[in-house]
C-alpha cells in the first residue's frame, strides 16, 4: 500500500506563514430572485428552450399521460425506463404502458447491477423521471439520486423525458441545495441538468448528443 | 506525457506558420471571449460577481489547511475514502495499485488537467491497464499523443481527416467519414460500451466543497457524469486548491466558471457527489477514492506570489484574451497547462530551468488579468519569476543571466550612473547610428540589431538632446529667465 502523505502536506500549508482572508465584496442578488412564480415560469421554460431543451405544458395528469404518449410514439420509442421518485411513481406508469403499448420498465425489474445496466444502456431509448427542482436562473433541473432516483436513467438513453410539477421551480440554485442538503443531509449524488448533452471538440461544430441524451423533453404540469 | 516547455519558441515558430492553426486562432479565442462577456451581462452586477469570485478563491487559498481538514472529515463522514499524495509518484501508485486490486483491465478518464499533470495515462499503461479518455476532444488529443490546444476544446484545431485515419486505425469507426458529427457518433458508440461494462472511473474535480464534503465536476457532454455513475470504483484526483468553503461559496464559482470558460450559465452537467453510493442505491460507485494532490503546491504556498496562483479555476478566459497565445495557440506551453494559467501556473510547479521562454512569451497588456475571474495577477508573477530566474533563485531553479548579459547591465548601469560619461557615449552612438540612413530613416544598424529593426524604423537622432537644446537656448536668452522660477510670473488659470 502506498503511504498516505497527509501529516507532511499539512504540516507544510500550515507552516506557510498566514496571510489575511480578503474581504467579501457586496453581491447584488440575481435578477430572478425577485420574480413572482408566473414570471419564474416564463424565465425558466425561456431558459431551458435557448439551451436546447423541450418544453410542454400540460394542465393534468390525463394530458400528462395524453402528450408523454404522443412523444413516446414520435419518438419511435419501444421501451423506456421510469424513475421510482416521488413525482413518477404515483403515475403508475407500467400499468399505464400496458394499455397505450409502450413497455415501460422501472430499475427494480432488474435485481443485478449488471443487467441493469445492459437494460439501461442498451434496452431503453427513453429514461423518464422526475425532478426536485427546475431553477429558473439557467433553466436547470436539478436530481437528487438516491434509490427511487438511480443515476443513469437520465444519463443513458439518448431521450430524456422528465416531469416536472410547477411548483418545483425556484429562482436560484441556492434554494435547491439549501433545501436538499438541509439537517446534515448528504445525497451520494445531486445532478444538474441544463438541456441535452453536447460538444463541439471536433472543429468547433456543435451537436447534441455526445454521450448524454440528445433530446431533454420537459413535461411541465400544472 | 511529455514536457516540451523548453522548445517554447521552436513550436511557437511551427504554429505560426501553420494555416489551419492560425485559422482557428482568427475565431475562437475571440468567439469565447464575446460569448464569456454576453453571459457576464446576465449577473445583476457583473464587476461585483466577478470581484466576489475573487474573494472566495483568495479565501480558499488563505485557509487551505484549514479548509482540507474541514473537506476531509466531511468526506469520510460521507463515506468517500481520502488520499493524501505529495507528488505524482505516489498519486499514480495509489491509483494504479487500486485498478489492480479491482483488478480491472481498462478504466475511463473524465477531461482532466490534473491527470495530464501527473502523467496518469502513462503510468497506467505501463502497468498493462488501458486508460480511455471519454472527453471527445480529449479522445482524440490521446489517440493522436497531442497536448491540449485549447482547455475548452483540446483537439478542436485537428483536420477531420486526420481524425477519420485515427478512427479507422483504432477501430473506433470502420467506414470513412469526414463529418464531424458523424465522427462523434462514432466515438460516442465506441465509448459507450467502455461505460457499459466499467468497472472503474477516473475524473478530476473542479471544485471541492469543505462544508459537506462533496466534490463538483463541470462537463457539457456527460461523460463525466457516466465515468461517475457507471463504475464500481471511483477516482476523484483533485489538486489541493480546489477547496471552497461552503455551497453557496461553490454555486457562485459554478456560476463565474461556465461563464469565463464557455459563456455558459451552466455547463449542461454540474454534478456534485458526497460520498459512494448508499445502500439500496442502484447505480453510482461502491467507492470513491478521493485522491487530494500536492505536487508542489505546499511549496507555492510559502511565496506570497506563487500562492496567489493557486486560486486558479482553470476557466480558460485567459487564454482567449492572451495575444500571444492568440498567435502560437496551445502547443508550445509544452505541459498540461497552456497560455497565461500555463505561465504563471507550470515554472512554479517545474521550476525555472525550462521555462525561461514561458515566462517571457508576454506583453504585459494585463488582459488576462482583468478577465481572471479568480483574481491572479499574471503580469506581476511573470515578472517576479523573470527576477527570480535573473536572480539565479535556488528555489525556482532560476538559470541567470549570461556573462554577455550581465556585463552589458554593469556597463551600462555605471554609464548611467555617471552623466558625463552618458552624454558623451550617447553624443557618439547617435552619430553611429546616423551613419546607417537609408532613405532619411535608420533601418539597420548591424545584423544583431535585426530583430529590433525587422518590424521598425528609427528616425534620424539629432545631433543634440532636449537638454543640450534648454541649455543653449539659457545661454542665448542670457538674463532672468521669466520660466525659470514660479514666482517670477503669476500662472495664468484657464477657463
Ligand atoms: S488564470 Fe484565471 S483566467 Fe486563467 S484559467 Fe485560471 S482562473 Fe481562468
Amino acid at each position: 500500500m502506498t503511504v498516505n502523505d497527509r501529516e507532511t502536506i499539512l504540516q507544510r500549508l500550515k507552516a506557510a506563514a498566514s496571510h489575511p482572508v480578503p474581504p467579501r465584496p457586496l453581491l447584488p442578488p440575481l435578477p430572478e430572485m425577485a420574480l413572482d412564480a408566473d414570471r419564474l415560469r416564463e424565465v425558466f421554460v425561456q431558459r431551458l428552450t435557448e439551451q436546447g431543451g423541450e418544453v410542454h405544458p400540460v394542465a393534468n395528469r390525463a394530458a400528462l399521460l395524453e402528450t408523454l404518449g404522443r412523444i413516446l410514439a414520435d419518438e419511435q420509442v419501444v421501451r423506456a425506463m421510469a424513475a421510482a421518485d416521488k413525482v413518477v411513481a404515483p403515475l403508475d406508469l407500467v400499468s399505464w404502458g400496458r394499455q397505450v403499448g409502450v413497455e415501460i420498465v422501472t430499475p427494480e425489474a432488474y435485481p443485478d447491477r449488471d443487467g441493469y445496466a445492459r437494460a439501461v444502456f442498451d434496452d431503453v431509448q427513453a429514461g423518464i423521471t422526475g425532478a426536485d427542482f427546475a431553477v429558473a436562473e439557467s433553466g436547470t433541473l436539478v436530481l437528487v439520486h438516491d434509490t427511487r432516483q438511480a443515476r443513469l436513467i437520465s444519463l443513458a438513453p439518448v431521450l430524456h423525458i422528465a416531469v416536472v410539477p410547477v411548483d418545483r421551480i425556484v429562482p436560484a440554485y441556492e434554494t435547491a441545495v439549501t433545501a436538499i442538503y438541509a439537517d446534515g443531509r448528504r445525497p451520494s449524488q445531486v445532478t444538474f441538468i441544463t438541456g441535452p448533452s453536447m460538444t463541439a471538440d471536433i472543429q468547433a461544430t456543435p451537436f447534441k448528443g455526445m454521450h448524454g441524451p440528445q433530446k431533454v423533453i420537459v413535461l411541465l404540469v400544472g | 506525457m511529455k514536457v516540451t516547455t523548453a522548445h517554447f519558441k521552436a513550436t511557437a515558430r511551427v504554429e505560426l506558420g501553420n494555416a489551419r492553426t492560425q485559422r482557428f486562432l482568427q475565431i475562437l479565442p475571440l468567439r469565447l471571449s464575446a460569448r464569456r462577456n454576453a453571459a457576464y451581462a446576465s449577473f445583476a452586477d457583473p464587476a461585483a460577481a466577478h470581484a466576489y469570485g475573487q474573494a472566495i478563491r483568495g479565501e480558499g487559498v488563505a485557509r487551505l489547511p484549514e479548509l482540507l481538514e474541514t473537506f476531509e472529515a466531511n468526506a469520510r463522514a460521507n463515506g468517500a475514502r481520502v488520499f493524501w499524495a505529495a507528488d505524482s509518484q505516489a498519486a499514480n501508485a495509489y491509483i494504479v495499485d487500486l485498478a489492480r486490486q479491482k483488478g480491472v483491465r481498462y478504466v475511463t478518464k473524465g477531461k482532466s488537467m490534473i491527470t495530464e499533470e501527473l502523467g496518469l495515462n502513462e503510468a497506467l499503461a505501463a502497468n498493462g491497464i488501458i486508460p480511455w479518455e471519454t472527453d471527445l476532444g480529449e479522445f482524440i488529443a490521446q489517440l493522436l499523443e497531442r497536448p491540449p490546444f485549447h482547455i475548452v476544446g483540446p483537439a478542436i484545431n485537428i483536420p477531420v481527416e486526420e481524425i477519420r485515419d485515427i478512427f479507422i486505425a483504432r477501430g473506433v469507426m470502420a467506414t470513412p467519414t469526414t463529418d464531424p458529427v458523424t465522427l462523434g457518433r462514432a466515438a460516442r458508440r465506441f465509448l459507450r460500451d467502455k461505460f457499459r461494462d466499467l468497472q472503474m472511473g477516473i475524473t478530476g474535480v473542479n471544485i471541492a466543497v469543505a462544508e459537506t464534503g462533496t466534490v463538483i465536476n463541470v462537463e457539457n457532454e456527460g461523460n463525466i457524469r457516466f465515468n461517475k455513475s457507471s463504475p464500481r470504483t471511483l477516482v476523484c484526483v483533485m489538486s489541493l486548491e480546489k477547496v471552497v468553503p461552503g455551497m453557496a461559496d461553490a454555486l457562485h464559482m459554478l456560476r463565474v466558471l461556465c461563464r469565463s470558460a464557455t459563456g455558459q450559465a451552466a455547463g449542461a452537467y454540474l454534478s456534485f457527489d458526497s460520498g459512494p453510493q448508499r445502500q439500496g442505491e442502484k447505480d453510482g460507485p461502491e467507492e470513491l477514492h478521493i485522491v487530494i494532490l500536492d505536487n508542489g503546491r505546499s511549496a507555492m504556498v510559502r511565496d506570497a506570489h506563487t500562492r496567489e496562483v493557486l486560486r486558479c479555476i482553470r476557466c480558460g478566459a485567459c487564454l482567449n484574451a492572451c495575444p500571444v497565445y492568440g498567435k502560437v495557440g496551445g502547443y508550445p506551453y509544452g505541459w498540461a497547462y497552456s497560455g497565461p494559467m500555463g505561465q504563471v501556473l507550470t515554472p512554479a510547479l517545474r521550476g525555472l530551468s525550462d521555462t525561461g521562454d514561458l515566462i517571457r512569451a508576454c506583453t504585459l497588456c494585463h488582459r488576462c488579468k482583468t478577465i481572471c475571474p479568480a483574481g491572479i495577477d499574471h503580469p506581476a508573477t511573470l515578472l517576479y519569476y523573470r527576477y527570480k530566474d535573473v536572480q539565479m533563485d535556488p528555489q525556482f531553479n532560476g538559470r541567470g543571466v549570461s556573462p554577455l548579459e550581465r556585463l552589458t547591465y554593469r556597463a551600462y548601469g555605471l554609464i548611467g550612473s555617471h552623466p558625463g560619461l552618458w552624454r558623451l557615449l550617447g553624443r557618439a552612438a547617435r552619430r553611429v547610428a546616423n551613419r546607417h540612413r537609408r532613405n532619411g530613416a535608420i533601418q539597420r544598424i548591424a545584423r544583431w540589431t535585426d530583430g529590433w529593426f525587422s518590424s521598425r524604423d528609427l528616425p534620424l537622432l539629432p545631433r543634440d538632446t532636449f537638454h543640450d537644446r534648454w541649455r543653449q537656448r539659457q545661454a542665448a536668452t542670457a538674463g532672468p529667465d521669466k520660466y525659470a522660477s514660479p514666482d517670477a510670473a503669476p500662472r495664468r488659470r484657464k477657463g
